[in-house]
């Protein structure tokens, strides 16, 4: 798949009776959005919303049906309202703020060999020429992944933007901007990813070789970048001394993560 | 080395494990002379603060001698004797450049569990669980210490040991909590807390200038020390009814500083069924912390006063009394404590003789008997303000 219909969306028609993973993601995805939206009304309509949802991601969880099922109950116009995941890119984004200069953090990004520092997933990045570099990452199992990136667009300490070569297994789509924050607060550091979701084999594969999710990839590597930048060092309490280790991680009572 | 670990709710043992080393360039390794129990440890080994694991080094607040630095390290050398503040700055980002250490940016290094608890992670600190960076702490013969020249400083001669461990913690969350107050001349201050964080608040109020210091607590030996140590006025709130009392103290008025050096687990204070209440929501979860501090704080506190909250809170409290809070246009102030911003103040007032936190250290014991000092802390027995632990003896 080249990278260009990434930015157009590709076909994958869902069969009839059962839910496609597609589907199931769809559902469970709408579910989740419609449920928070519903909570946060805090009212009756909200309170239908959230039901709604809590319905849509358990058939979404089950396999049920409810995509297909919409599209067909409320024709093209409901339809477009869900996500169609198999057929639209998903973008991912996430921004830090890093005290340090534009100029600074456009070199260090600039430079491709630098990412493996940022990105876990990446073994190395070869600079092959002044726009084209060979990437090579651990997928799932241990398998080695290479494929081959273009700079696309560079705006000097503004902007860089890159995509993956029509050969590409896994094709997506980068972008880094830089801006000034303000009050002298440092640089504005956005990172966009767009890639295909669960779904097509190739997004399934992004999503695995990205870690859990590319949005947590994301804002991973931007913390790195802003770690090795600010304080010269990614923080780490690997290796340090503990006693035995007895059962698992113990959450208390009065636990305060959702 | 020998080390105290976390095992489960209340139950820690001396173990044996791996000695420090170097992981980062702008480490060092300390090897330990004094570490002291805290209040807000107890809160970890209660098991109220979540993300403990059982083999976790408890201790944040101690004294040592620098044994081995990472090729980063600029401004200490081996042999420094130095104190740790507890809560670790990377000394780079815009929070530590703006001197709110406690707030840095760059030093937890599992930033996941705040950013979806708080929305943002904090700093890491010593010996306080995984949610707060899952440092080891310093109950143990070494300790490895990151960002080392931004977190360590070198005691000056003429401070002791005893004297200095408590610049580490005690003193600086104390000093913090009246420098939060805006303390001006005339002011009545109010501390509820006489352990040692409330007693070192107490004295640094009288540095910044109030006219009258009131500590609150329950326990004779405590208020006993909060008036003869630190000055101030002591009161009972078993014996009477704080309000009427602060209010009586004060010409109707109410303290124009209150602070609160307790935190989550408050005690009964003088509600019975407001005590009970909170512990049973506590107790299944759909409450983490207690505030009958922050509540007694609000009704108390004059009409535009300021609350200073440094006793620890973690997650959620309840009925709380808003609408108090904002028709009498109080100001609230709270925060861990940034002692990378108080150290040098707070040694210059231990050398003028203005300060003296040593009195704290009531009982010095080998780090072996550490699972008793702190049931000892704990229920405060035998008078106990604090037992500092000498993991070298």
């Amino acid at each position: 798949m080249s990278a260009e219909r990434l930015w157009q969306g590709g076909g994958q028609a869902g069969g009839h009776g059962t839910a496609g993973p597609a589907d199931r993601w769809a559902a469970i995805m709408a579910g989740t959005v419609l449920g928070v939206a519903g909570l946060r009304r805090g009212d009756w309509v909200g309170l239908g919303l959230a039901a709604m949802g809590g319905g849509l991601l358990f058939a979404g969880a089950a396999g049920v049906p409810v995509v297909q099922g919409v599209r067909e109950l409320g024709g093209a116009r409901v339809a477009s309202l869900l996500p169609s995941p198999s057929e639209e890119p998903t973008t991912v984004q996430a921004v830090v703020t890093i005290r340090a200069d534009r100029e600074r953090l456009f070199r260090h990004w600039r430079n491709f060999g630098n990412l493996p520092k940022l990105m876990d997933h990446l073994e190395t990045v070869e600079v092959l020429d002044r726009t084209r570099s060979c990437w090579k990452a651990r997928g799932p199992g241990g398998m080695q992944v290479v494929w081959h990136s273009e700079i696309d667009k560079e705006q000097e300490n503004e902007l860089i933007s890159w995509h993956t070569e029509d050969d590409a297994d896994l094709p997506h789509r980068g972008q880094v901007q830089f801006r000034d924050a303000p009050g002298g607060r440092g640089t504005e550091v956005r990172l966009t990813i767009a890639y295909h979701p669960p779904g097509g084999q190739g997004g399934r594969m992004v999503a695995r070789l990205f870690g859990a999710s590319p949005g947590v990839q994301a804002r991973e590597a931007l913390r790195r970048l802003k770690q090795v930048m600010e304080a010269g060092e990614v923080p780490t309490i690997d290796g340090q001394p503990h006693g035995t280790r007895r059962g698992t991680m113990k959450l208390m009572a009065g636990d305060m993560a959702p | 080395m020998r080390a105290l670990c976390w095992n489960g709710v209340n139950d820690l043992r001396v173990e044996r494990v791996d000695d420090p080393r170097i992981l980062a360039p702008h480490d060092v390794i300390i090897k330990v002379r004094l570490s002291s129990v805290c209040g807000s440890d107890l809160h970890l080994i209660d098991g109220y603060v979540p993300t403990m694991k059982p083999g976790d080094i408890l201790g944040h607040e101690f004294l040592g001698e620098v044994v081995e630095k990472g090729p980063e390290v600029l401004k200490l050398n081996r042999g420094d004797r130095v104190i740790t503040i507890s809560i670790i700055g990377c000394g780079k980002c815009w929070y530590c450049e703006n001197e709110q250490y406690s707030l840095c940016d760059n030093s937890n290094p599992h930033p996941h569990f705040e950013e979806a608890a708080y929305g943002h992670c904090t700093a890491g600190i010593f010996g306080y669980s995984h949610a707060f960076g899952g440092y080891a702490g310093s109950h143990a013969e070494y300790i490895r210490v990151p960002f080392a020249d931004n977190n360590c400083f070198r005691v000056p001669d003429g401070v002791s040991d005893d004297q200095a461990v408590f610049v580490s913690d005690a003193v600086p969350t104390g000093y913090m909590a009246a420098d939060m107050g805006g303390i001006r001349p005339g002011d009545v201050v109010a501390v509820w807390g006489c352990g040692g964080v409330g007693q070192m608040a107490m004295k640094s109020a009288y540095l910044m200038g109030a006219e009258r210091v009131i500590g609150i607590d329950r326990y004779p030996d405590r208020l006993r020390a909060a008036q003869m140590k630190a000055g101030a006025e002591p009161l009972d709130y078993t014996r009477v009814d704080v309000y009427d009392a602060l209010l009586a103290m004060t010409g109707g008025r109410g303290p124009d500083v209150c602070i609160d050096a307790v935190g989550m687990e408050a005690d009964g204070f003088d509600t019975g069924v407001e005590y009970w209440y909170d512990r049973a929501k506590q107790a299944v979860g759909l409450e983490s912390d207690r505030p009958a501090v922050l509540r007694q704080m609000i009704q108390c506190c004059r009409k535009g006063g300021t609350l200073s909250i440094v006793g620890v809170y973690g997650g959620w409290l309840d009925k709380f009394p808003m609408g108090a809070a904002m028709n009498k246009a109080l100001t609230f102030r709270m925060g861990q404590q940034h002692g990378q911003r108080y150290a040098a103040r707070l040694f210059a007032h231990i050398e003028k003789g203005e300060l003296d936190p040593s009195y704290l250290l009531t009982h010095k014991w080998s780090l072996d008997d550490a699972p008793r000092g702190y049931r000892m802390f704990k229920e405060k027995q035998d008078n106990c303000m604090r037992v500092v632990f000498a993991p070298q003896e």
